[in-house]
């Protein structure tokens, strides 16, 4: 069965979390309105990291670190296939990527 | 979401810019400090304020289905264990929603509906997931343009036009999706 945990708002928890967890507890500023809605600050640029240098493994491999049940993001294009975990994506949110010769990212 | 990260002659690198909007991330560009929304892929302030970043469809299934349907695939090292969501606990709690106070529509459908999103033009349709089956396949009408959504093999849900081009699907609980595309419409 697919497990329905999905969310678009991905980031947004990560960040929460990271707030929520650190010892000055940070208040939200405004950062401005755009289209009629708040855009909040909570952290400073990359305090979550995102990825830039991926490093692979395998299917076979990532049997060990997956596990059956995992939701995963995946694409694929020409005989390239590549997936991301998104419990892996909550540490990172952001993989700056390349499929079959183009940068691509994947975004959580 | 997955995104093509070109900009005419600028490969942006995009990082986490610690902002929130329509609780959602907000992703900044370390090339010219853009700020990006990452559900709508477009420049919300910044040098490159307007523009879009062009979609690469993806799909969401489970790793067991995804490794059956593409069993070369390669897979993003994890280099500690993880082996759940951070997020487990918010994912059990079906009454809460977003982080700030957020407008969506809850009259239509339950806040964690899971819907698969599709746009064209002006046009928004969300298809509940409890409606694509194993297999499935169904037209949608989203404006004036038909659209065919499949549950492919491999778990995922993918949407092509009638010339058979791929349009990405994005799949969302309810209430993110109502919240960016308030004037959607549902197939259920």
């Amino acid at each position: 069965m697919i497990r329905t945990v999905f969310l678009a708002a991905g980031g947004a928890l990560a960040i929460l979390l990271l707030v929520s967890a650190s010892a000055q507890r940070p208040e939200p500023t405004v950062h401005g309105v755009f289209d009629g809605d708040t855009m909040y600050t909570l952290l400073p640029p990359d305090a979550i990291p995102a990825v830039r240098n991926p490093e692979y493994v395998t299917g076979v491999e990532a049997d060990r670190q997956m596990s059956a049940d995992e939701p995963v993001i995946g694409v694929t294009a020409g005989d390239d296939a590549v997936c991301w975990s998104t419990w892996h994506l909550d540490h990172h949110e952001i993989v700056n990527d390349r499929l079959d010769g183009s940068a691509i990212a994947a975004t959580w | 979401m997955v995104y093509a990260r070109d900009i005419g002659d600028t490969t942006l690198t995009l990082i986490v810019s610690g902002k929130l909007w329509r609780n959602s991330l907000i992703m900044m560009d370390e090339e010219t400090g853009t700020l990006w929304s990452h559900v709508l892929g477009e420049g919300i302030e910044g040098p490159l304020a307007g523009r879009k970043l062009a979609s690469v469809p993806s799909v969401q299934t489970t790793w067991a289905a995804w490794q059956a349907a593409h069993p070369g695939t390669r897979v993003l090292k994890k280099s500690e264990e993880i082996r759940s969501s951070r997020y487990e606990s918010y994912f059990q709690e079906s009454d809460r929603a977003g982080i700030f106070r957020t407008f969506w529509l809850q009259d239509r459908l339950s806040a964690k509906t899971l819907v698969h999103g599709l746009v064209v033009g002006p046009h928004a349709v969300a298809v509940v997931d409890s409606a694509l089956g194993p297999g499935a396949e169904r037209l949608v009408e989203v404006g004036d343009a038909t659209v065919t959504v499949t549950r492919a093999g491999d778990g995922g849900v993918r949407a092509f036009t009638a010339g058979g081009v791929e349009i990405q699907v994005r799949t969302a609980f309810w209430f993110a999706w109502s919240g960016f595309y308030p004037n959607t419409t549902i197939a259920d």
